[in-house]
């Protein structure tokens, strides 16, 4: 290629890029650099007293906020759980909707509706399903299976079992988006691989660990990151069904930060919980990306 | 063209990202035309039938005054204040603002309101209610009036309670002593086979929790806050009394006596003989129950039973163009026939001294007689008047969930005491001064 052409391409991509990159600066980059000098100060929602600059007062006061802290365990025990778990049940409903039966289109409609319906909406639904006593529809399901065995509780007031019932919520609401795109990336997998393969004489197991997986690795890698990243932004379900509580038991960063910054009306100590919390997202992002490298497609 | 030209495109791009973030902040609620007053005013939006007699009372006020213009602007309830705080901060507040009464100390603070007493005539001031007055004032300064006011006690079924022979109490005098309160739950209980008696409205989250039980503390001689300086709750809140009092409330809770009312249909349905509630139920629980019903004081925690007051109130803010034209539609509002109408649509008590005595359920004999005496007589008392409040509220709110969830009750009132007065120090006590308010106490 011809250096002033080539030169002329790069001018291109950066006009393409431009707008991106203008989102970025606006919607992340800038908020970001702004919450970091926010949290070295003492800024209070709407207060007329001057903003001074304070050092590192709200992050000392931030690490030993019980509340806080909690809000971080909490954090990565959801993502521990509902990453591998979300991944793996996304990629089982994939494979199972990927046949090409009658009515298959049906049952990709149902095990998608949950991601179209809005979270507020779905929490409602579930803190009725979660309802304690032996009315509520979780606990009598329950009964019934374990033949009576099973002791009615309060789901989401019980320390133990709020966080797995909020985690059974967000799988069940976001378990299509990572289907669907896994199923986009099933059926964009060549049928001459299968044929050859078959021609070999591999058995379907064999065909799934060497063809299907392999073939699949990029965007289950897509999934995994995008994933780790909804898990961390958990917070609808928490302010719906459980405020954070009981005795902070679901409490997650996003929670906490705006619980601080809205309702106590502290701006500062919001904005110092979010600068450590993306940091922590960056680190274990890049972490990540580290461990999983994505094949460059061919050139 | 501009293909050949990317230094072209890049100006566009960034006029267009310009016109973006600029385009929304211009301001349009003021335009004047032909001498018509624009004034814009932000309610809550309440329940349907509370709207649209608010709706109404807009149009016609607009009809009788040709030379103002109101617009009506309804805001969700949850989170009403952080979209306040947002609004002042886009320096985009409208010239009359409904807020919930405790926050009022808060707007003082930010020199967000306007005094009323030169706005409004002594004679429609002196009708409001005094816990109204109590409410609005701060210092020497009135700064919102309510049309209407709120009440709290608990509802119970008649029969129910003289099944077991409890006694019936009529005034707050009266109210059942904590001990015996306890006995009738377990009574209740037992007759219940074991099942919860006693509805807390525990389906509710936020200022319900503060409003509903704030009042337990006041009657066992203790508090969210220290009442003369507002500038410590360390030695209150996680005070003994204080303490002792929660201790009750966790304890109906775990003794199976309360009901989570998920549905909000604890007491209706007839699940619990109890429901610790306000004005706002009256009218469900009657039609469910008829004659059967009975309104009673909160229960007495050894100094006397108390209750919450205070709801929304009107305040004119200091950016109004047209406070006379605001203060004209605030007037409008505190008529007794326009009082009246709002107060029969969203079951409230009337405002005013003239209303009350023509209203149907709070006059002399009505059946919510109780709390309107509650109201005349000094039982209800006041949320905090600080600017603290919004910190108080959210710290006491979070407490009774850690309560309710059978976490101790003394250590989560020191966590809660502590980070209450940690706010105060840092906005160094919430200090009035002639840079924040030059008409503060």
């Amino acid at each position: 290629m011809p250096p002033d052409l080539k030169k002329k391409d790069n001018v291109n991509a950066w006009l393409f890029v431009l707008p991106a990159l203008l989102g970025l600066f606006c919607f992340v980059l800038l908020p970001f650099l702004l919450a970091v000098v926010l949290s070295f100060t003492n800024l209070r929602l709407g207060s007329p007293l001057p903003t001074e600059f304070i050092g590192f007062t709200q992050y000392q006061r931030i690490m030993t906020d019980t509340a806080f802290l909690h809000a971080l365990k909490n954090n990565m025990l959801f993502a521990l759980i509902v990453v591998p778990l979300q991944t793996g049940l996304a990629l089982m409903l994939a494979l199972l909707i990927n046949h090409p039966l009658r009515g298959m289109s049906l049952f990709r409609t149902f095990f998608f509706m949950p991601v179209v319906f809005p979270l507020s909406l779905i929490a409602v639904v579930w803190t009725l399903l979660f309802a304690p006593g032996p009315e509520g529809a979780l606990n009598r399901m329950l009964e019934f299976i374990t033949l009576g065995i099973w002791q009615p509780r309060d789901f989401l007031h019980d320390p133990h079992w709020a966080l797995p019932a909020i985690t059974l919520t967000s799988i069940w609401q976001g378990v299509g988006f990572q289907m669907v795109i896994l199923l986009a990336a099933l059926q964009a997998i060549p049928a001459e691989l299968y044929e050859a393969a078959s021609v070999d004489g591999a058995n379907k197991r064999q065909q799934l660990f060497y063809i299907t997986l392999p073939q699949l690795r990029n965007a289950l890698i897509f999934v995994v990151l995008v994933t780790t990243i909804l898990a961390f932004r958990l917070f609808d379900q928490v302010q719906i069904m459980t405020q954070g509580g009981p005795l902070y038991a679901t409490t997650t960063v996003m929670y906490e930060t705006v619980n601080t910054a809205f309702a106590s009306q502290q701006i500062a100590k919001g904005a110092a919980m979010t600068v450590v919390f993306f940091t922590i997202v960056l680190f274990l992002t890049l972490l990540q990306r580290a461990i999983m490298k994505q094949e460059k497609v061919i050139e | 063209m501009l293909i050949n030209n990317p230094t072209g495109i890049n100006y566009f791009f960034v006029a267009v990202a310009i016109l973006i973030i600029t385009g929304c902040t211009q301001n349009n609620n003021e335009t004047t035309q032909a001498g018509i007053k624009m004034l814009a005013v932000w309610a809550h939006a309440g329940q349907a039938a509370e709207r649209q007699v608010l709706q109404s009372q807009v149009t016609r006020f607009n009809q009788q005054n040709p030379d103002i213009d109101i617009t009506l602007t309804f805001i969700p309830e949850r989170h009403y204040n952080a979209q306040i705080q947002a609004a002042a901060l886009a320096n985009d507040l409208p010239d009359l603002l409904e807020f919930d009464g405790p926050y009022l100390y808060s707007y003082i603070w930010q020199n967000h309101l306007l005094p009323l007493e030169s706005l409004l005539p002594a004679s429609v001031i002196n009708d409001l209610l005094p816990s109204i007055i109590e409410q609005g004032s701060l210092g020497q300064h009135i700064y919102s009036v309510g049309v209407f006011e709120s009440g709290l006690g608990l509802y119970a079924r008649r029969s129910a309670l003289q099944r077991i022979q409890a006694r019936i109490p009529s005034t707050t005098s009266e109210a059942w002593k904590i001990d015996e309160f306890n006995t009738i739950l377990q009574q209740l209980a037992e007759q219940d086979n074991g099942h919860a008696v006693l509805d807390l409205k525990l389906n509710y989250t936020g200022e319900w929790l503060t409003f509903g039980f704030s009042p337990i503390l006041q009657s066992a001689g203790a508090d969210v806050i220290e009442r003369k300086h507002y500038q410590n709750s360390t030695g209150i809140l996680n005070s003994a009394r204080a303490v002792f009092a929660l201790q009750q409330l966790q304890n109906w809770i775990q003794q199976g006596w309360v009901d989570a009312n998920l549905d909000d249909a604890a007491f209706v349905t007839g699940r619990t003989a109890l429901s610790w509630s306000g004005h706002w139920d009256y009218e469900r629980y009657r039609t469910a129950w008829q004659e059967d019903l009975v309104v009673l004081p909160l229960p007495d925690f050894g100094f006397g039973s108390k209750t919450g007051h205070g709801s929304w109130s009107w305040g004119i803010t200091r950016k109004s163009r047209y406070p006379k034209a605001a203060a004209k539609f605030v007037r409008f509002l505190l008529r007794t026939e326009e009082v009246l109408a709002m107060s029969n649509a969203n079951g409230t008590v009337p405002g005013t001294h003239s209303a009350l005595h023509l209203s149907k359920y709070y006059g002399k004999n009505g059946e919510l007689r109780l709390f309107a005496d509650q109201l005349l007589h000094g039982v209800a008392v006041p949320r905090p008047k600080t600017p603290a409040y919004p910190i108080i509220t959210t710290v006491f709110q979070q407490a009774i969930q850690q309560i309710r969830h059978g976490a101790n009750v003394t250590q989560v009132l020191d966590y809660a005491a502590q980070a209450i007065d940690q706010d105060i120090h840092d906005n160094q006590g919430y200090p009035f001064t002639s840079t924040t308010n030059s008409s503060g106490p």
